[in-house]
C-alpha cells in the first residue's frame, strides 16, 4: 500500500519527474505529428488516386479488347457492381497552341484517355473533377473573391461533360498543371496568366486558339505501326484528380474520336479476292470497335478485391458466349486472359512510393521511443541515486525488494501514462492546428508583437541589472540567458517575412492534411508508456538490490 | 567472548562475526560478539567510533547478515540466520523499530504519514483499507504522546531536529515491535533536547519495550539498566 503512496508523492513533489513527464510527451508528440501528417498524406494520395480509377480496371495492351460492350453487360449484371465504362489509353504528343521562341509550338507527351463522360461520370465522378465549372453554394462561398471560377465566362462544364466545345467540335479535356500558365496559388486554386506573367485574360486554355494537335500512331495486332494520326482538338475544359502524375500527364478525349485515330472502331472487313456486283471487294463482315480499358465502379460496401473476384468470373463468362458465336469471333476474337486489377493494385507505382516513405518514417521515429527510454533512464537513475536513502530506510522498516521494486516501476509508468496522455494531448493540438500554424508562420510578423519582442528585451536587460545590483549570481545567469533568448526571439520576428514550408505548388494538396491518425496516436502512447517502465527498471532494480545498512550510510 | 548467558533472553548473540570487504582488503569488524538481552531490559552499548556497535545494531535488526562462520543470532529463540526474505522482512517490520542518529524520514511524507509508514508496509492494500481510520488514530495518538500532536500534517523539513526524532520514535513504535533498536539517538540533538528524546525512550521502556541503545556518551549510556562496552570487535565489558 505504501508504493502508490510513495510514487505518488515523488511524482507531485519534485521538478525532476516534470521533466520526465515533459520528454516523454515531447517525444510521443514528435511521433504522432510526423506519422499522422504522413499518413494523411497517405490518404490523400489514395483519395484523390481513387476518384478518376474506379475500383476495379480490367485492361489490355493498345490491341483493346472487342465486343466490349458486352463485357460492360456482363459486369452491370454482377451484383457487387454498380457500373462499367470503356477507356481507351495510349500515349501520344500534344502540341500546344503556345511555345519559345520564334512562333515554335510546345510539344507535350501525354497519357490520352477515350472516354464516353457520361458513363464515365457514373463510374469515376469525373463532373466533380472537372475544374472549369459552376461552383456549388457551399464551393463559392469558401473561394477567394478574384477566383476566377466565380465568373461565368470560366464556367464550362456542359462542353467538358459533352467533350465537344460550342460549336460542336469534339474537345478535349486536360489536366490543369498541363498547361504552364495554370499557377497555383497558395489557397490550392489556379488563376490563369499569359507569357508575361499577368493574369485576365491571360491563357485560358478553352478559350485559346489555334486549337492543339494531338498526334496517336496507331499499331497493329502485330505491333506495326500504322503512320501517325494527327487532329486539332480545342480544349473544352481542364479537370483536377488530385494527385501531379495525372493532372501533369493526362488528357481527356471523346472514346469515338480516339478510337477512330488508333484504327480500334468498328470496320467493314472486305475481301482480298472477291468483288461486289459494283465490282468492289467484297464485304465479309465488320470487325468491333475495341477498348483498351474497362473501369468499374464497386457497389457502396463491397471489397474491390471481392469485385475484382467477380470481374474475373464474368470475363470469363464473356469470352465463352463470344468464343461460341462464330459470327462474333470471327472479326474480333477477345483474348483469353486481361488484365484484372483493383485500383490500389493498379496504382502501386504511385501508392507504394508513399507508403515505404511512411514505414521509414515510422521506422525512423521509432528511434524516438529508444531515446524516451533513455531519458527516462536517465532521470531515474539521478532520482534512485537520490532516493538511496529513503530505500534504506523502507528496508530497515521491513519493505520487500519487490515493494521498493514495484514503487520505482510505478513511478515510471506514472510518468510515462502521464507523459503519453499530454504527449497525444499535444499532437492532437499541433495536428488540429497545423494549418493555422502554418499559415501564422507563412505571414510576416505583426508591428506590434515585434514592438511588443523589444520591450520584453528591455525588461530582460533591466532585471539583469536589478540581479547585479542585488548580488544574485543565479537571478543574473538566468536573466541572463532569458534576455539572450528574448534577443534571438526579437531578431527572429523582425527579420520574419512569411515562411512557406509547404508550399502548394511544391506539394500537390493545398493545405497539410491535419487529422490525427488515431491507431498511431495509442500505439505511441502505449509504447511511449512502455518504454519509460523499461528506462525505469534498470534503476529500479538497482534500488531493490541495494544494501540497507549502506543505503543508510549514504552521504 | 560472551558476557551473560541467559537462556531466557528475547535477542541474543553468540560469537557474532562481521567482517566487511573494501576492495581485496579485509576489515574484520566483530569478531566473537556475543550479547544477550532480555526481555523488558534497557541495553546500551557504548565504544569509540568504528568499534562496531553500529554493526551489531544492525546484525541485531536483521538489517545485516554476519559472516558465514559467525554464530547465531536469534529472537525469541529463532535463528535470524535461517529466515527468508519474507520472514527476515516481517522480522523488521513487527519485531523490531529502529531510531536512527539522522531521523531519517522520509521528506515527501507528513508527520503523520512518516509514522504510519511501517503499518503501510506490513498491511496489504484489502488490510489496509479496511483498517485505515484505526491506524491513523494510532499514529495520531503516538504522535500526540511525543508531544507532536499539533504537527501532524507538517513536512519533516519543517520540523526541529528534536521533533524529527520523535517523529522517528513514533514510527518506531506504530507496529508495537517487541524490540527498539536505537542508533545514537541523541547524537544530532543539543543536551536539552537530548534529555527530552531519552525521557521518551525511558518512558517506553517503562512501558515493557525491550531497549538497545547504541551510544558513544558514556552520560546517556547511564540511563540504561545495562551497559554492554564494545572496544576492537568484541563485547569487553558490562556493567550493570
Amino acid at each position: 500500500m505504501y508504493a502508490p503512496l510513495l510514487s505518488n508523492r515523488y511524482l507531485t513533489s519534485r521538478i525532476i519527474p516534470f521533466l520526465a513527464v515533459a520528454a516523454v510527451a515531447l517525444c510521443v508528440a514528435l511521433v504522432i505529428v510526423v506519422v499522422s501528417v504522413m499518413s494523411g498524406f497517405l490518404e490523400e494520395v489514395r483519395r484523390s488516386g481513387k476518384t478518376l480509377i474506379g475500383d476495379v480496371v480490367v485492361t489490355r495492351d493498345i490491341i483493346g479488347i472487342p465486343h466490349y460492350e458486352e463485357l460492360i453487360r456482363e459486369i452491370e449484371a454482377l451484383p457487387t457492381a454498380e457500373a462499367a465504362c470503356a477507356v481507351v489509353e495510349t500515349y501520344g504528343l500534344l502540341q500546344m497552341p503556345y511555345g519559345q521562341g520564334d512562333g515554335g509550338k510546345q510539344i507535350e507527351t501525354v497519357q490520352v484517355w477515350g472516354i464516353e463522360p457520361a458513363s464515365f461520370d457514373r463510374v469515376t465522378d469525373y463532373r466533380s473533377k472537372l475544374y472549369w465549372r459552376t461552383p456549388t453554394k457551399e464551393e463559392a462561398a469558401a473561394l477567394a473573391p478574384d477566383d476566377p471560377r466565380l465568373d461565368a465566362e470560366y464556367q464550362r462544364e456542359r462542353e467538358g461533360m459533352s467533350l465537344h466545345n460550342a460549336a460542336g467540335e469534339p474537345g478535349l479535356v486536360l489536366g490543369i498543371e498541363i498547361s504552364p500558365f495554370n499557377r497555383r496559388t497558395k489557397d490550392g486554386s489556379y488563376r490563369t496568366e499569359n507569357q508575361s506573367g499577368a493574369q485576365d485574360p491571360g491563357y485560358f486554355m478553352p478559350n485559346i486558339e489555334p486549337a492543339p494537335l494531338l498526334t496517336l500512331v496507331p499499331v497493329t495486332e502485330s505491333g506495326k505501326i500504322v503512320g501517325e494520326k494527327k487532329m486539332r482538338f480545342p480544349v473544352v475544359n481542364e479537370f483536377q484528380s488530385g494527385v501531379f502524375q495525372i493532372d501533369s500527364q493526362r488528357v481527356l478525349a471523346p472514346i469515338a474520336e480516339i478510337q477512330r485515330m488508333l484504327a480500334l472502331d468498328a470496320a467493314d472487313v472486305v475481301s482480298r479476292t472477291e468483288r461486289d456486283e459494283n465490282g468492289q471487294p467484297k464485304i465479309e463482315g465488320r470487325t468491333p470497335a475495341r477498348a483498351t480499358t474497362i473501369l468499374v465502379k464497386a457497389k457502396p460496401g463491397v471489397d474491390p478485391m471481392q469485385l475484382r473476384t467477380d470481374v474475373e468470373v464474368a470475363y470469363a463468362r464473356f469470352f465463352e458466349k463470344i468464343m461460341k458465336d462464330p459470327a462474333r469471333s470471327r472479326f474480333g476474337k477477345p483474348p483469353l486472359s486481361v488484365l484484372v486489377a483493383t485500383w490500389e493494385q493498379r496504382l502501386s507505382a504511385l501508392l507504394g512510393p508513399v507508403e515505404k516513405e511512411r514505414a521509414l518514417m515510422r521506422t525512423l521515429f521509432s528511434i524516438v521511443y529508444v531515446v524516451c527510454a533513455a531519458l527516462v533512464l536517465a532521470i531515474f537513475w539521478s532520482i534512485v541515486q537520490e532516493k538511496t536513502r529513503d530505500i534504506g530506510i523502507l528496508r530497515a522498516i521491513g519493505a520487500s525488494r519487490t515493494g521498493v521494486l514495484w514503487i520505482f516501476l510505478r513511478y515510471g509508468m506514472l510518468i510515462g501514462v502521464v507523459g503519453s496522455l499530454l504527449g497525444v494531448l499535444l499532437a492532437w493540438a499541433i495536428v488540429a492546428r497545423l494549418n493555422d500554424i502554418h499559415d501564422l508562420l507563412g505571414t510576416p510578423s505583426p508591428t506590434w508583437l515585434r514592438v511588443l519582442a523589444w520591450l520584453a528585451v528591455l525588461v530582460g536587460l533591466g532585471m539583469i541589472v536589478h540581479s547585479v545590483r542585488r548580488a544574485s549570481a543565479l537571478r543574473t545567469v538566468l536573466w541572463g540567458f532569458g534576455t539572450v533568448g528574448l534577443v534571438s526571439l526579437a531578431l527572429v520576428l523582425w527579420n520574419h517575412e512569411g515562411h512557406v514550408i509547404w508550399d502548394p505548388s511544391v506539394y500537390y494538396f493545398s493545405r497539410i492534411p491535419s487529422e490525427i491518425d488515431t491507431d498511431i496516436a495509442w500505439t505511441t502512447a502505449v509504447f511511449g508508456t512502455l518504454f519509460s517502465v523499461i528506462g525505469a527498471a534498470i534503476p529500479a532494480g538497482r534500488a531493490a538490490d541495494t544494501d540497507p545498512v549502506k543505503s543508510l550510510r549514504y552521504e | 567472548m560472551a558476557q551473560r548467558k541467559d537462556d531466557t533472553a528475547l535477542l541474543s548473540a553468540r560469537n557474532v562475526r562481521k567482517t566487511y570487504h573494501l576492495g581485496k582488503v579485509r576489515v574484520p569488524v566483530l569478531r566473537d560478539a556475543s550479547i544477550d538481552i532480555a526481555a523488558g531490559e534497557w541495553v546500551s552499548i557504548v565504544g569509540s567510533s568504528g568499534s562496531g556497535k553500529s554493526t551489531l545494531l544492525h546484525l541485531l535488526g536483521g538489517l545485516d547478515r554476519p559472516d558465514a562462520d559467525s554464530g547465531p543470532i536469534s529472537f525469541a529463540g529463532d535463528d535470524l540466520r535461517a529466515f527468508g526474505p519474507r520472514r527476515e522482512n516481517e522480522y523488521r517490520n513487527r519485531d523490531v523499530g529502529f531510531v536512527f542518529q539522522f531521523y531519517h524520514l522520509l521528506p515527501e511524507l507528513t508527520v503523520l504519514e512518516n509514522a504510519m509508514l511501517p503499518s503501510l508496509v506490513g498491511l496489504g492494500r484489502l488490510r489496509w483499507l479496511f483498517s485505515r481510520g484505526e491506524l491513523r488514530e494510532r499514529a495520531a495518538e503516538l504522535l500526540k504522546t511525543c508531544g507532536l500532536g499539533h504537527r501532524l500534517l507538517h513536512r519533516p523539513a519543517e520540523l526541529s531536529g528534536g521533533e524529527r526524532q520523535r517523529v522517528a520514535i513514533a514510527r518506531a513504535l506504530i507496529n508495537k515491535p517487541r524490540v527498539l533498536l536505537a542508533d545514537e539517538p541523541t547524537g544530532n540533538l543539543d543536551e536539552k533536547t537530548g534529555g527530552g528524546i531519552l525521557d521518551l525512550l525511558a518512558s517506553c521502556h517503562s512501558d515493557g519495550l525491550t531497549l538497545v541503545m547504541v551510544t558513544h556518551d558514556a552520560s546517556i549510556a547511564r540511563r540504561a539498566q545495562r551497559q554492554v562496552r564494545i572496544a576492537d570487535g568484541c563485547i569487553a565489558l558490562a556493567h550493570e
